[in-house]
């Protein structure tokens, strides 16, 4: 088994006609790194993944493959395995015809091609398949044979294009964890493009948001997720219950209020001025309680809708600041008056453009 | 629900009407005149017209079937360029220029290939000037040479539209899977894409196979002399003799061919559908 090779993509520009895609993009992928691009439509993400691939090139800047730039070669050069949303399984072979063909192209022995699509349908726990046509296989296991495919040929990186949107629910969560388990044994550099944020955060090392074709933020999920740098990254990651104040420094305190009166001490240093600041539903209490002394935004409002997804009840609340979106285990009927308490440090502050 | 059936038959009728008028009525009152004779029925017209006529029954079985395989060969080449080649002007070029022939009638490109392939003709013209030939050596291609390529020039291009549709029809991503993993253009024509639209490919051929079979302006003015194509004996039978009963036996003869054909067709559906 072949580890993997670091992904590095400088400078790059790519359009499509007079529509340029992405902008100055630069990314660094270390060997062996599970990386998720996630972003909205139209962003960029998918096509960045494809120019990485070579499927797409770019007008201006470099792809390097453990620094060596493979930005001329053809796809079939670079050594980058690809995975696609559709599957692109071809309907006229067996599953064995399908993972072995790789190998079939690279001039291996008969014998060496049936002893490794063996191995490889083990790896994708589907033993006993090959002679299976392609077409009777379930969508999970269409996408295992897709994987095995581009696994068969041992490449040093795993490019996965949206390849679980197509599966349902309940599969999508099994091959998550599959996907990312297969990668980390054979030690292959992934870069993984995906429009669900949680399908992003559960399996990758660091993700990497793209906005109108830039990278706007880069790190581990954890990281991303509780320091979002922009009110776009905030609102994407969750983050979308948004409020106008403004700051005012008094000594080492950082003070935030709102128009209706309403204000916090900040945590951490802000500049003064106007700011938006973003907060996600499940950081709101409706139990002033669970606040205790912490400092924490404290808002009057009532119950204008509530519905129960499962788990917790999701309340929309009409305050003066504002509705907003909040979820809690306390079940609560529209109408109510209640107090709101979002705690400082759940709070995401941005400069006001 | 017995009303829902009977608007339905309302519908459809107009529809068996014309078929049954245009084309099942013919059909009997042709198989009716070939297999008779004196109102008993009498295989002689059929005796008749394979003693004169089997050297050409052959002949039009051979043209039709080297034609079929040049199409498929032109047509696949074609298709196959505009689906994989990277090269956007070539493209562009192969798609506006193609279609041409479609829309000339068979009788102009018969008399098209008479200026072109004729002694004096475009080509061997071309060919002198160029120095590639000596006046002396130029022949004339208005034989058998003139059909194929008649033939070929007018329906490769029908076939092609279709299989460049198919192709293009096609989820792009199995192409790119293949070539992903390294596999040149002709393995990704011959392996990936091809067996994907074979059934397009097939419908397309047996279509201009039929085609073929029925045209009789291309033998009449491309290669005028023997052997010839039956469709000229048929209308000769008809125009010199009035001698409808051996011609609609010979139209049997090429429903039969036409037969052999869908008979290909239908059992390779069937097997693709099994599959």
């Amino acid at each position: 088994m072949s580890a993997g090779a670091a992904i590095g993509v400088e400078a790059l520009d790519v359009s499509y006609g007079r529509t340029p895609v992405l902008r100055e993009v630069d990314l660094t992928v270390p060997a062996g790194r599970f990386v998720a691009m996630i972003g909205a439509s139209g962003c960029g993400k998918t096509t960045l993944l494809r120019a990485m691939s070579g499927f797409v090139a770019p007008q201006r800047g470099r792809i390097l493959l453990d620094g060596r730039d493979v930005t001329a070669e053809p796809p079939e050069r670079r050594g980058m395995a690809m995975v696609f949303q559709s599957y692109a399984l071809w309907p006229h072979m067996t599953v064995a015809q399908y993972i072995g063909y790789g190998l079939k192209l690279r001039g291996a022995s008969r014998a060496d091609r049936d002893a490794r699509v063996d191995a490889i349908l083990d790896l994708i726990r589907l033993p006993g398949f090959g002679d299976r046509k392609v077409t009777a296989l379930s969508g999970g296991q269409r996408q295992r044979v897709a994987l095995g495919r581009a696994l068969a040929v041992d490449p040093p990186v795993l490019l996965l294009d949206e390849p679980l949107s197509n599966l349902d629910a309940k599969i999508r969560l099994a091959m998550r964890h599959e996907i990312r388990s297969l990668q980390r044994r054979l030690g292959l550099t992934a870069v993984h493009v995906t429009h669900d944020q949680e399908e992003a955060m559960v399996m990758a090392d660091e993700i990497v948001i793209l906005d109108a074709g830039r990278i706007v933020q880069q790190g581990a999920p954890q990281d991303v997720y509780r320091n979002p740098n922009s009110p776009f990254v905030a609102s994407f990651l969750g983050a979308d219950n948004v409020i106008a104040g403004v700051t005012r420094r008094d000594g080492a305190t950082t003070t935030l209020a709102l128009d209706n009166g309403a204000s916090v001490a900040l945590p951490r240093p802000a500049a003064e001025g106007a700011h938006v600041v973003h907060f996600r539903s499940d950081a709101v209490r409706l139990d002033e309680n669970a606040v205790g002394d912490a400092p924490a935004l404290r808002l009057e409002g009532r119950i204008a809708q509530a519905s129960y997804p499962g788990g917790r009840w999701r309340y929309e609340i009409e305050t003066p600041a504002g509705r907003f979106l909040v979820d809690d285990a306390r079940e609560a009927a529209p109408g109510q008056s209640v107090r709101l308490a979002i705690p400082a440090d759940e709070l995401h502050i941005f400069a006001r453009p | 629900m017995q009303n829902i059936s009977r608007i339905g038959l309302v519908l459809v009728a107009p529809a068996l009407a014309l078929v049954a008028l245009l084309f099942l009525y013919p059909l009997g009152y042709s198989l009716l005149a070939a297999f008779t004779r004196e109102g008993a029925l009498s295989l002689d017209h059929f005796a008749k017209a394979i003693e004169l006529y089997s050297t050409d029954i052959l002949f039009t079985l051979v043209m039709v079937i080297l034609a079929t395989i040049l199409i498929a060969i032109v047509s696949i080449a074609i298709a196959g360029a505009i689906t994989l080649s990277e090269t956007p002007w070539l493209v562009t070029a192969l798609k506006a220029l193609y279609r041409w022939p479609l829309f000339i009638p068979f009788i102009v490109a018969a008399q098209c290939m008479r200026t072109f392939l004729a002694k004096n003709g475009l080509m061997n013209n071309t060919f002198v000037s160029l120095g590639l030939i000596e006046p002396l050596q130029a022949t004339s291609f208005l034989d058998w040479r003139g059909i194929v390529a008649t033939f070929v020039w007018k329906q490769a291009p029908f076939v092609a539209l279709l299989l460049a549709g198919a192709m293009a029809s096609l989820d792009r991503a199995t192409i790119e899977a293949a070539r992903n993993l390294g596999a040149s253009r002709l393995r990704l024509l011959f392996e990936i894409v091809l067996p994907q639209v074979g059934r397009t490919l097939m419908v397309a051929l047996v279509l201009s196979f039929v085609t073929m079979l029925s045209v009789l302006s291309v033998p009449m003015m491309v290669a005028g002399s023997q052997p010839t194509m039956i469709t000229v004996d048929m209308a000769f039978r008809i125009n010199a003799y009035g001698d409808y009963a051996v011609a609609n036996a010979l139209g049997v003869i090429s429903y039969a061919m036409t037969a052999v054909a869908a008979w290909f067709y239908l059992r390779h559906n069937l097997r693709e559908d099994r599959a």
